[in-house]
């Protein structure tokens, strides 16, 4: 995939004699460049879905090899099983989960969340740069509808976006509420204003931040609200590896893995609302990830079987700076803020390539250009770009403390000092653009069945301006939670049963599909852990 | 080198991470993991002793490098069974924030400035400076202390006075932050979005950039 590149003595050499780099855009239109290099629209590694909804539609094979697989569990397993009762049931607890467990529980219901691992040990607590939300006097609502759905190339659920970025203000009320902190600056007149940062792609500053560290600063507050909410009980080390269903194909309640005690468990919940994140760990086009441990694309498999629909399966999200160098940190995050603030990407021969804060996958795309054309740096094997941040420091001193703290310790970790020394970079799997196909409520098209979060789908189209992530699973986990709260106040105690496999297995036999593969992954491929091996521990 | 990790001896690659020398080795795991190397989720909390050093530390395993002849273990998570319960009301009197910080920690005045909490952190926070500031009433300063706090818990554990100290710095930048932080920008937007003088026109043009 990518040719070795210019040994990085040179490329410093070069770096240096050149920074600051002067502006160079792309010689080329974006969308040449897009379908000439980013993975999107690279048909190698795809594969045409067979079963299901989205029969007929290219998916990355890792991600249709999960999809179409078959079930963990059988009626033997669930026969005679306990089944516990709950008003609804969240499954996974980041950033989505606890937002609607919470707004859930408030209105009345009684919540239960399941976590593969612990409570916030999630890709929101990682999240870095900020959040977007149309707050400055020049900014609207409709402005940052427009830069939402341009980015997405157009690709998006307009209504979606239009509900996301409405209800962008009163989230970060919520937000503030539930004691979770911003960075503020003093206006002309000594009012406060929110700081805000500008993502690439858009035509107004419009991220509001907690230095580069947003994401914990928001994780660790709704973590503690759960917690200590009367109303929600949590339950760690306990993923969920089915969906339940009635006769009429109504998801009724979960099957769950209680890690600790090697158990499979029964919950029968009147809503089911599937929070479980992205699938970062499942390496799409072997590029490495920024994403937690569990991302494994759990939620999706689960609603994919129980019959929902998926949109834009096809699309992920490639940040442009991972970190390239050493081997042993590659993949981890460095902030678009840092390009937002004028970080430079520089190639092998010290020249600027790209605009740094066009859209995302603009940058992801030009970059693997770079690394392709073999105008890249290499280091110990390891090929990537260079981020100028010496010059951004030099320009505002007081960057890495003030703001960039993450980098700061990043940079620390990988032993390079970045007052001095460029950091080496590659675009990283970062975040799934499609997902379930929900409405601005989260209800799924399987009754019973609610989804919110980055395992949603249909809001970023193609293409996810950076702090929409955050707003969108802040926006649509308080949507979602409330409808499923509303749906829940109903009381009704369905059966459960794993209807919805008859049919699912069937398909998979008519498709010539193979039995013995079995989802969700649960764990990463690095984790020496197959999801058999999960079910081995409770027999 | 040479590393042991929960009793298993493992061959570590230089300068790979004590969770990605444990995987490396083969070794299953599903729990003591969490973000996975930017020590941000606290789920990989390890007690390590390297070679020569007669005392052990705790640490996170997916930013500790392997080093050679280095002895680590495992630290279950556990729940603190003394809960501090408490509700961010938004009507509160927050003339009594410094009250509250006693009403419900009320073991922190007890702190035997023992330093516990800061030979546990993983991330060197001056986590005691952060109790007795709060115990003073110095509440932002107290709050400050807790800004890279990753909630791993540690602190919780090491406190011979029950005293949460994680939970006690959450605890005062939230209500700090909820009962202070108004931008004026935000109270404005607010008010104009639910007077209903601004809408989005979900049918507008949006032309796509060349
Ligand atoms: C390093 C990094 C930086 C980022 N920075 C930003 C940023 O600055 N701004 C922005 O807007 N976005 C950012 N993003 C994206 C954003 O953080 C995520 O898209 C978002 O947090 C996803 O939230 P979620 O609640 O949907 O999923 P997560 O937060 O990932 O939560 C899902 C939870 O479900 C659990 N789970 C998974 N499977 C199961 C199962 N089978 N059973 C039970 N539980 C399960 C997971 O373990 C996890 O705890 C970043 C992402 C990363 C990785
Ligand atoms: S203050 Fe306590 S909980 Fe926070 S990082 Fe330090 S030891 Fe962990
Ligand atoms: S461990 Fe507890 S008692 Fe000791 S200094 Fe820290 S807060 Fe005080």
């Amino acid at each position: 995939m990518t040719s070795a590149g210019i040994p990085y003595e040179h490329a410093v050499e070069a770096w240096r004699a050149a920074a600051p780099a002067p502006p160079r855009s792309l010689d080329v239109p974006a969308a040449d460049v897009l379908a000439a290099h980013h993975p999107d629209h690279q048909a190698h590694g795809t594969t045409t879905l067979r079963v299901g909804a989205n029969a007929g539609d290219r998916c990355p094979s890792v991600l249709a090899d999960l999809l179409e697989s078959a079930s963990l569990v059988d009626d033997v397993d669930i026969a005679g099983t306990a089944v516990a009762d709950t008003d609804v049931v969240v499954v996974g607890g980041g950033g989505a989960g606890c937002a609607a467990a919470l707004t859930a529980a408030d209105q009345g219901a009684r919540v239960l969340v399941l976590n593969k691992l612990r409570l916030g040990d999630s890709n929101t607590v990682m999240a870095e740069g900020g959040i977007q939300a149309a707050v400055a006097p020049e900014d609207s609502l409709q402005r940052h509808f427009a830069d939402t759905v341009r980015a997405g190339h157009l690709a998006g659920s307009r209504d979606l976006v239009a509900a996301m970025v409405h209800d962008g203000p009163d989230v970060i009320r919520w937000l503030i509420q539930l004691g979770v902190t911003f960075d503020t600056v003093a206006g002309d007149a000594g009012e406060v204003l929110m700081a805000r940062g500008r993502a690439g792609g858009t035509t107004v500053p419009r991220i509001l931040s907690c230095r580069d560290h947003t994401g914990l600063e928001i994780m660790r507050s709704l973590r503690e609200a759960v917690a200590l909410h009367p109303g929600i009980v949590v339950r760690d080390h306990a993923p969920v590896v089915e969906l339940l269903t009635d006769t009429h194909g109504r998801c009724t309640g979960a099957v769950v893995v209680d890690l600790v005690s090697n158990a499979v468990q029964l919950v029968r919940a009147n809503a089911v609302l599937l929070t479980t994140g992205g699938a970062g760990r499942l390496y799409v086009g072997s590029f490495p990830s920024s994403n937690h441990y569990g991302a494994t694309a759990d939620g999706l498999v689960l609603a994919y079987r129980a019959g929902a629909r998926l949109v834009d399966v096809d699309s992920f999200q490639y940040h442009p700076t991972g970190l390239a160098w050493p081997s042993a940190l590659v993949g981890q995050l460095i902030t678009e803020a840092a390009r937002g603030a004028g970080a430079l990407l520089v190639n092998g021969h010290g020249e600027r390539f790209v605009d740094e804060v066009a859209p995302r996958d603009v940058v992801a795309a030009a970059m693997l250009r770079e690394m392709a054309d073999g105008r890249a740096v290499e280091r110990d094997g390891q090929v990537g770009l260079l981020l100028d941040v010496p010059s951004l420091v030099a320009d505002q001193p007081e960057i890495l403390t003030d703001r960039l703290v993450t980098l700061a310790k990043l940079a620390a970790r990988a032993g390079v000092d970045p007052t001095a020394e460029p950091l080496m970079v590659r675009p990283t799997l970062h975040y799934q653009n499609g997902g379930v196909v929900i409405d601005e409520h989260g209800a799924t098209g399987v009754a019973g069945l609610w989804c919110a979060g980055e395992v949603a789908g249909g809001i970023h189209g193609r293409n996810r301006v950076m702090g929409n992530a955050l707003l969108d699973i802040l926006a649509f986990g308080r949507r979602a939670g409330r409808a499923a709260a509303h749906a829940a106040g109903e009381r009704i105690r369905r059966p459960v049963g794993l209807h919805h496999l008859q049919q699912w297995q069937r398909g998979l036999v008519d498709a010539g599909l193979p039995l013995d593969r079995r989802a969700p992954l649960l764990f990463p491929p690095e984790s020496n852990v197959t999801p058999d091996d999960v079910m081995a521990r409770c027999r | 080198m040479r590393i042991e990790i929960d009793g298993r001896k493992i061959t570590a690659a230089d300068g790979t991470t004590l969770l990605g020398a444990w995987l490396a080795a083969g070794h299953p795991l599903v729990d003591h993991v969490g973000c996975m190397g930017q020590g941000v989720c606290g789920a990989c909390r390890v007690l390590v002793r390297r070679a020569g050093q007669d005392e052990a530390t705790t640490e996170l395993a997916c930013v500790t490098r392997a080093e050679d002849g280095l002895q680590a273990a495992f630290l279950d998570d556990t729940t603190p069974h003394r809960a501090h319960p408490y509700h961010l009301d938004p009507t509160h009197d927050s003339w009594d924030a410094h009250g509250r910080v006693t009403e419900v920690f009320p073991e922190a005045p007890s702190c035997r400035h023992c330093d516990g909490c800061n030979n546990a952190c993983p991330v060197d926070l001056e986590v005691h400076e952060g109790v007795v500031a709060a115990v003073a009433g110095d509440l932002v300063a107290a709050a400050g202390r807790f800004e890279d706090c990753v909630m791993c818990d540690l602190c919780t554990t090491a406190c011979p006075e029950h005293i949460a100290p994680n939970h006690l710095g959450l605890f005062l930048r939230r209500m700090t932050t909820s009962l202070s932080l108004r931008p004026d920008d935000l109270l404005r937007r607010l008010h104009e979005i639910e007077r209903g003088h601004m809408t989005i026109d979900v049918h507008a043009s949006v032309e796509e950039r060349g």
